[in-house]
């Protein structure tokens, strides 16, 4: 079991328990953490981040009702295996989300579409490739 | 939560001093495990009611149980399972520190000293110094030590960290949650620093000119206010909004920040693409949340008025 890394900011509009979940969620879609994982217990991450207990188990509540994470009794929080399609759908979602600010951005700005899209397009290939080079780099 | 016996219970409690009602009328329940804000203006009835809950004022109408007990009758094997830190502490002021401590600690059978050295030390508490010297702070840290080294089951604060700097709070907090960590443990901090015990508490009662005006999980609270940038996709934003619940706004031109109450997200959006805009939440702190509600009941009651 690894300690999460999560940050939370107690003054940033959104609920605690909300800023836990939504981080928790994303270290989860994006591979950060993997199926089959135990989540850190409610006491010790509370303790770290000094936050309310109580906000801790919500959170962790809510991502067992959503199906992220799973209770094995007396022993702790798991990470679920997600199905592909809930996986894909969840992704999704989190990635539109996302967009929301550069989309308005570009619209209010008057870029068009083609020009948007294509600037994305830019910045995914070159995340991409340097992504592979560390991965070249590892490999050597 | 229904079934498990409140820690503190007030129904209808009223309380005057020379004509002043300081008290109209307040119920609640406080729950156990729980770590409960009292919040409101200074002279709202706070330390009134925190008084009244550890029995050292008797209510002139309504009642106050405390463990099961009325507050008033509080035996002393009850009042050892309280630990009550007021802005007056009262400090024996020609001891010393470490004297001070051992006089207290001798009626706590179940005083924890690895507790007190773990705490005297985070808070460097100088035990030879006289009590009657120390600052407003130092004595707040003093009062805070004897009233959670015997380690009691409910914790009644009543803004205690006022005198305290921002380390030695923010320590202070965090010392808290330390203590909530065990189970059975409730805490009752009455604080108008908000920033402060927004971090930590789970539960809100708006206390103010005597009665309650919310009582409420602080995370329900956090949800039912939002602030939001609304950015018109083609032109100026229309004459009207059509958003429920808005309490505020500010706009020009494609933009407008919108303060709404009551809203959820989904119900925000779907206003906001029926009308060719984005939506954007917004950051909003408990101050301005605990002043949204105060201002409304302000102005509710203006127009009840005739």
């Amino acid at each position: 079991m690894e300690t999460l890394l999560l940050d939370i900011d107690p003054h940033g509009g959104l609920p605690i328990y909300r800023q836990v979940m939504n981080q928790i969620r994303r270290q989860i879609m994006t591979g950060q953490l993997d199926a089959g994982e135990q989540l850190e217990s409610v006491k010790s991450l509370s303790t770290r981040l000094k936050v309310n207990p109580m906000t801790i188990s919500k959170a962790y509540g809510f991502l067992v009702e959503e199906g992220l994470v799973e209770r094995r009794r007396g022993v702790g929080l798991f990470v679920s295996q997600v199905r592909a399609d809930s996986r894909k759908r969840l992704q999704q979602k989190m990635l539109r989300e996302a967009f929301g600010k550069a989309a308005t951005l570009a619209v209010q700005m008057g870029i068009p579409e083609d020009e948007a899209a294509r600037l994305f397009s830019e910045h995914l290939r070159q995340l991409d490739s340097s992504g592979k080079g560390r991965e070249r780099d590892e490999q050597h | 939560m229904s079934n498990i016996e409140p820690i503190i219970r007030v129904e209808n409690l009223s309380k005057s001093f020379d004509q002043v009602q300081a008290l109209k009328g307040v119920n609640l329940t406080i729950h156990p495990g729980r770590i409960v804000g009292l919040v409101g203006a200074n002279g709202g009835g706070k330390s009134t009611l925190l008084r009244t809950a550890v029995g050292l004022y008797l209510p002139d109408g309504g009642s106050c149980t405390t463990f099961g007990q009325e507050a008033g009758k509080l035996r002393p094997e009850d009042l050892a399972r309280i630990g009550y830190v007021h802005q007056e502490g009262e400090l024996v002021d020609w001891m010393t520190v470490d004297q001070m401590v051992r006089y207290v600690a001798a009626y706590y059978p179940g005083w924890n000293g690895e507790l007190e050295e773990r705490y005297r030390s985070r808070f460097e508490v100088d035990g030879h110094r006289r009590v009657g010297v120390l600052s407003p702070g130092e004595r707040q840290k003093l009062a805070i030590l004897l009233a959670i080294g015997f380690e009691p089951e409910l914790l009644i604060l009543d803004e205690p960290a006022a005198a305290l700097d921002p380390i030695a709070r923010q320590r202070f907090l965090d010392l808290l949650l330390d203590i909530i960590q065990d189970a059975g443990r409730t805490i009752l901090i009455s604080s108008h620093i908000l920033s402060d015990i927004e971090k930590i508490i789970d539960h809100v009662l708006i206390l103010d000119r005597g009665t309650i005006l919310r009582d409420a999980g602080f995370d329900e609270l956090r949800e039912e206010f939002s602030k939001v940038r609304l950015t018109s996709l083609n032109g100026p934003l229309p004459e009207t909004l059509p958003f429920e619940g808005l309490l505020a706004c500010e706009r020009s031109g494609a933009e407008a920040l919108l303060t709404l109450r009551a809203l959820n997200r989904s119900d925000m959006e779907t206003a906001a693409d029926s009308m060719r805009c984005t939506l954007e939440l917004l950051p909003l702190s408990f101050e301005e949340i605990y002043r949204l509600i105060i201002e409304g009941n302000r102005s509710e009651e203006a127009e009840l008025e005739p």
